[in-house]
């Protein structure tokens, strides 16, 4: 990727950025810093590296993509948006009573999710069904999954895992968006999930180390692991919680609230939209 | 010529027949194939037997990504495992995305589950699943009612839960060929109006024989088969219910959720009747052979008979 093509990519990502802290003011609930720390690593699946077709959003080849950290959704909405799934101003009506955002994802509510996902730990077993349908079908589009850090303590995540490398998923990339925090703090004091990236190899994983925010080393890991055949990898992405705007930073207060006026503009400012 | 015996094996001659004619169907298997007699199908399929090993919650996950291919994954193991361990994919997959799985719970009651004890008898799966909006429950009473539903049940678009039992289950319908009748409930017997007997699922030659009993005796009633237990035939229902006045449910269930909460609910709305309910009695139940366990837990043709017996009474008032 050409220096300039990533800058144009950390652009899109902070602009999406700008589009969840203003979702959430505006909606007064949500999960902003989940969805900033994601961003990088959605935008380079939806601007760079999916096959897609916004016109047709249940198009059979395109590639397939689960956010299975759904309370992240803000970031998903925004990026469907821009791609014109649907007219950006839907966004307003996030977590709205009758809108297509709603508070989690939901397959068919909103063009463009391909599955509905909220309550942890399930995306990535939904995932190997899709990779083991489109093999069946003798497509070859890739099925993604974006997974936090937290919740792969769910135990259906290893079930998923096993059956991913049982049966050679090599069109199954996983993300996890390692960021280390979880709602209730740090995820090495609440669980014995670290670390990951030897977790995944002993369950037979194709594995990639890579910083979460470097939109070349994302797009190079994902060309790294669709020449892998054989097995399903996993990209352990090392990301920043509240990614993009200073007070979110590594905050984990900002797991889930509410930015007022004063903090939106702030991030506006830090995020080159003001 | 469909082959089989026992529900579990009807079940998987049903799906093997449809399959051939519709590559869409696979089989999703948790380490169910024995249990679910499907190892013919895996033979003779292997590229669509996904086996997860033992994972119900995987295997209804998988079969929620399979079907948003447009495929058709069929989930078959134990009752309890499915509507139990793998509710919330069952939940929020499947019946919240509308998608067309089918999932078949084998060992569905204490009559079903015999011998096994508690950890592998379902006797709250209909309950529990009743409660999820958008899941079509079938309760056939026999082997060959199965084999028919376990066709039919490709023909609806959706997620379909079939309950199955281990293979003890008695022969209701002496005419194999007996159609099943989804969303409408069958008149079994129309011996009179003294009161209704709704029976769903495997306990059917009982309640036939108590409605013959009953007769015998001048007590005159109507048996119906719930053999679609959601959506409930209302309109079927109210009107057994208006007619008669007064109701017995009998059900390898428990008595809380399935069959005898769809009937009260209805009578409470729209038509009020007694209803007395005959199935497991909110309580866990002991291992046993199948005859002797359904006996001792209060859903033999006596229970059976004095329910209707007490209907008739209380009607009376």
């Amino acid at each position: 990727m050409t220096p300039e093509r990533a800058l144009e990519l950390k652009k899109t990502a902070d602009e999406l950025r700008l589009d969840v802290i203003r979702m959430v003011h505006q909606a007064g609930d949500g999960h902003p810093g989940p969805a900033l720390s994601m961003l990088d690593i959605l935008t380079v699946l939806y601007f760079e590296k999916m096959k897609l077709d916004p016109a047709n959003p249940d198009w059979d080849d395109r590639d397939r993509f689960i956010l299975s950290k759904g309370h992240s959704c803000p970031g998903l909405y925004a990026a469907l948006a821009k791609l014109g799934y649907f007219d950006k101003k839907e966004l307003a009506g996030l977590r709205k009573l009758g809108s297509i955002l709603q508070g989690h994802p939901v397959k068919d509510k909103t063009p463009g999710v391909d599955m509905t996902s909220g309550s942890l730990g399930n995306g990535l077993s939904i995932g190997t069904g899709m990779a083991i349908g489109g093999r069946y079908l003798q497509k070859d589009f890739y099925t993604y999954v974006i997974a936090g850090d937290g919740e792969i303590q769910e135990g259906i995540v290893w079930e998923g895992a096993m059956t991913a490398a049982k049966h050679k998923l090599d069109h199954l990339i996983l993300f996890i968006d390692h960021n280390g925090l979880q709602s209730g703090g740090a995820c090495a004091d609440l669980s014995g999930v670290l670390p990951i990236p030897e977790k995944f190899a002993s369950f037979g994983w194709h594995v990639l180390n890579i910083d979460g925010h470097d939109p070349a080393a994302i797009s190079e890991a994902i060309d790294a692991a669709k020449k892998e055949t054989g097995r399903p990898s996993v990209i352990v992405a090392k990301t920043v919680k509240g990614k993009g705007v200073s007070y979110m930073e590594n905050n984990n207060d900002w797991h889930k609230g509410v930015p007022n006026a004063k903090q939106v503009a702030v991030a506006e400012q830090e995020l080159g939209g003001a | 010529m469909a082959n089989y015996k026992g529900s579990r094996e009807a079940a998987a001659c049903a799906m093997r027949e449809r399959a051939a004619k519709d590559k869409r169907i696979l089989f999703i298997s948790p380490d169910s194939l024995k249990a679910m007699r499907a190892t013919d199908f895996a033979a003779e399929y292997p590229d669509r037997c996904v086996e997860v090993g033992i994972a119900e919650q995987q295997a209804v996950a998988a079969a929620c990504g399979l079907a948003s291919t447009g495929l058709i994954p069929v989930v078959g193991t134990y009752g309890g495992f499915l509507s139990m361990r793998a509710c919330e994919q069952v939940r929020t997959f499947i019946a919240y995305p509308r998608l067309n799985v089918k999932l078949i719970g084998i060992n569905g009651g204490i009559y079903g589950g015999e011998r096994e004890g508690v950890t592998h008898q379902a006797f709250e799966d209909l309950g529990i699943l009743r409660s999820i909006p958008g899941i079509t429950l079938l309760t056939p009473a026999d082997e060959n009612q199965v084999y028919q539903a376990a066709k039919a049940m490709f023909d609806i678009d959706g997620p379909v839960y079939l309950r199955c039992a281990s293979g003890k289950e008695r022969i209701a319908y002496e005419d194999p060929d007996t159609p099943f009748l989804f969303g409408k409930n069958r008149v079994v017997k129309d011996y009179g109006t003294d009161a209704v007997i709704f029976c769903s699922g495997f306990l059917m030659p009982r309640a036939m024989e108590a409605a013959e009993r009953l007769k015998a005796e001048g007590v005159l009633v109507t048996l119906a088969d719930v053999s679609t237990l959601k959506p409930l035939d209302r309109e079927g229902t109210a009107e057994q219910l208006k007619r008669c006045g007064a109701a017995v449910t009998v059900e390898d269930h428990n008595i809380i959720g399935g069959l005898r909460s769809a009937v009260a609910e209805l009578a409470a709305c729209e038509t009020p009747a007694y209803v007395i309910p005959v199935g497991l009695k909110d309580i866990f139940p002991s291992s046993g052979a199948a005859e002797e366990a359904a006996d001792f837990y209060g859903m033999s043709v006596k229970d059976i008979m004095e329910a209707a017996r007490e209907a008739k009474r209380r009607k009376k008032g």
